[in-house]
């Protein structure tokens, strides 16, 4: 950290570390939190492409796609795109680059963020709290604060910083050595393989659909997990993957898969 | 409970949950140790919310669930149980509270998995908003609409406070429970449109097997996301290192070629 930064860097900076308290603003099961990441990533894009409107419409939808970390965890990929963004309005890199960047570190910072601050700081912090609240002094509730809420701040305005340093050095000798469409890919698999372990922990198809044919009785979801277990929670994302690439909108997919579920549930199917 | 006391803990709901869910995203402040002493502080009795905050905290502590999902609403139980000890009190009265917390609770998370298919439906608004290219004005709605969804939990407090729980359960099993399993099944799912989108940016015909492979290694081997995360990273970098080999060699027979014998450089490519 020891890199001067430009006035401008140190007022995006600035900004973006205030957004980024919003990451859990409007938090949906569809795209989690990408409210969040627009609004952290918002003064960088502004700052970044000026008076680009297409680059800067471009960027935006670029944030707007379905985003999940730790809070913490949170900054120090918001800090990498905004260095990646730079090299995008340059044309360093390709926007793929930053969706598959994205989309590859959201699994592993969560699971090791949840581990460090929910399982770790908060139970010390509440271990100490509790031992003074028990005898009646407020001063307990005034530790897990500042143990488990400021700390998480402070945290999060250095990792925003590395973040943005990384991305930036990072970025500048992965173009340098003309590696960026192999990095890219590589980025992309290790994204593919992070959706692939997410699609099987977040996505549920709760079937609940017995067909009784005289004295047996089938249970479906059984046959279907017989095949590969959660395989229907595989099949919806591809299907819906399907469906984008074919041009659908998200809002007629979403209504659709309510219109589905709620038939199905009126059938007896879930 | 009066008017006043029910209205009290539903602001506290209210407010807790929009300045430290969507203002601060720190997960800390509607924590039982916090939430216990502020309400009741407010109702009139600081100590006895201290020291339930203290007994709630860790009660709390061993329900709650890593990785975003909340069996039980710490929040809005903590609330309760807090707001009868101190406005209806007597020698069983912590106990009462905690009971009812806990059965607050579960209505809460009810409603709130219902709530989240509404929330889903809000994608195609956002991105509109957000292609837009206005950053003021999508905070200042994405702030508006944060409080705004703070308010339906409000009220059944507001309720649950005035009324009691058992008429709030009434009206939940009053509503037919196809509604509630399609809803609470469609919020499950809702996810899948995220995860589409997503891969529809990143897949490619020749390398979309590693998406299955993400898949078997969570479901099949039941790793962690972080141990999936260094097999898939053993993976990316194995493939960047081998391509990268592949490139520097061109280029060093590109250079050997250019400096040794200029106008046969074409042979080589």
């Amino acid at each position: 950290m020891a890199k001067t930064r430009t006035a401008e860097e140190k007022s995006v900076l600035r900004k973006m570390f205030a957004n980024s308290h919003f990451v859990f603003s409007n938090f949906s099961m569809a795209k989690m939190e990408a409210n969040g990441f627009t609004m952290t990533m918002a003064p960088a894009i502004e700052s970044i492409y000026g008076d680009d409107m297409e680059g800067k419409k471009e960027a935006y939808a670029r944030h707007q796609a379905f985003f999940n970390t730790h809070a913490v965890a949170f900054n120090f990929i918001a800090g990498l795109c905004y260095a990646m963004e730079k090299d995008r309005k340059e044309g360093k890199i390709p926007g793929e680059t930053i969706d598959a960047i994205k989309a590859s570190l959201m699994g592993p910072t969560a699971g090791m963020f949840d581990s460090i601050f929910f399982n770790c700081l908060r139970v010390i912090g509440a271990g100490i709290g509790i031992g003074l609240c028990t005898e009646g002094n407020i001063l307990g509730t005034f530790i897990f604060i500042l143990l488990y809420g400021v700390s998480q701040s402070v945290i999060k305005w250095y990792l925003l910083e590395v973040g943005y340093d990384l991305g930036t050095s990072f970025i500048d000798s992965i173009f340098n050595s003309g590696l960026m469409s192999v990095a890219t890919r590589c980025a992309s698999i290790l994204g593919l393989i992070m959706v692939g372990a997410m699609t099987a922990t977040t996505v549920g198809f709760p079937l609940n659909w017995t067909i009784n044919i005289g004295q047996t009785s089938v249970v479906v979801g059984d046959l279907f997990n017989a095949i590969y277990p959660g395989i229907l929670s595989l099949v919806i994302v591809l299907v819906m993957m399907y469906l984008i690439k074919k041009g659908q909108r998200p809002l007629t997919l979403i209504v659709g898969l309510m219109v589905f579920c709620l038939v199905g549930a009126l059938l007896g199917i879930f | 409970m009066s008017f006043g006391s029910a209205f009290v803990c539903a602001l506290v709901y209210s407010l807790l949950t929009f300045i430290d869910t969507d203002c601060l995203s720190w997960q800390c402040l509607t924590r039982p140790i916090v939430v216990a002493p502020i309400v009741g502080g407010l109702l009139g009795d600081l100590h006895t919310g201290i020291i339930m905050g203290a007994s709630l905290e860790a009660i709390f502590m061993g329900i709650s669930a890593v990785g975003g999902s909340v069996p039980s609403d710490a929040l809005s139980g903590t609330i309760l149980a807090v707001a009868y000890a101190v406005t209806v009190g007597g020698a069983d009265a912590i106990e009462t509270g905690f009971a009812l917390s806990l059965t607050l609770g579960t209505i809460m998370s009810t409603i709130s998995s219902m709530l989240m298919a509404v929330w889903g439906a809000m994608t195609a608004y956002w991105e509109k908003l957000a292609s837009e290219c206005n950053p003021v004005k999508f905070k200042a709605i994405a702030l508006t609409v944060a409080f705004l969804a703070t308010l339906p939990g409000a009220l059944i407090i507001f309720l649950g406070c005035r009324y009691g729980v058992d008429s709030l359960a009434a009206f939940i099993s009053a509503a037919p429970a196809w509604v509630i399993t399609g809803l609470a099944t469609a919020g499950s799912m809702m996810t899948a449109v995220g995860f589409g989108i997503l891969l529809s940016m990143i897949w490619s015909a020749d390398i979309c097997v590693f998406y299955f492979v993400g898949f078997i290694m969570a479901k099949s081997l039941g790793l962690s996301s972080l141990g999936i995360a260094v097999i898939g990273a053993a993976v990316a970098l194995t493939v960047f290192f081998l391509e990268k080999n592949i490139v520097d060699d061109k280029k060093s027979a590109g250079t050997a070629a250019s400096t040794n014998e200029v106008t046969s450089e074409e042979d080589f490519f």
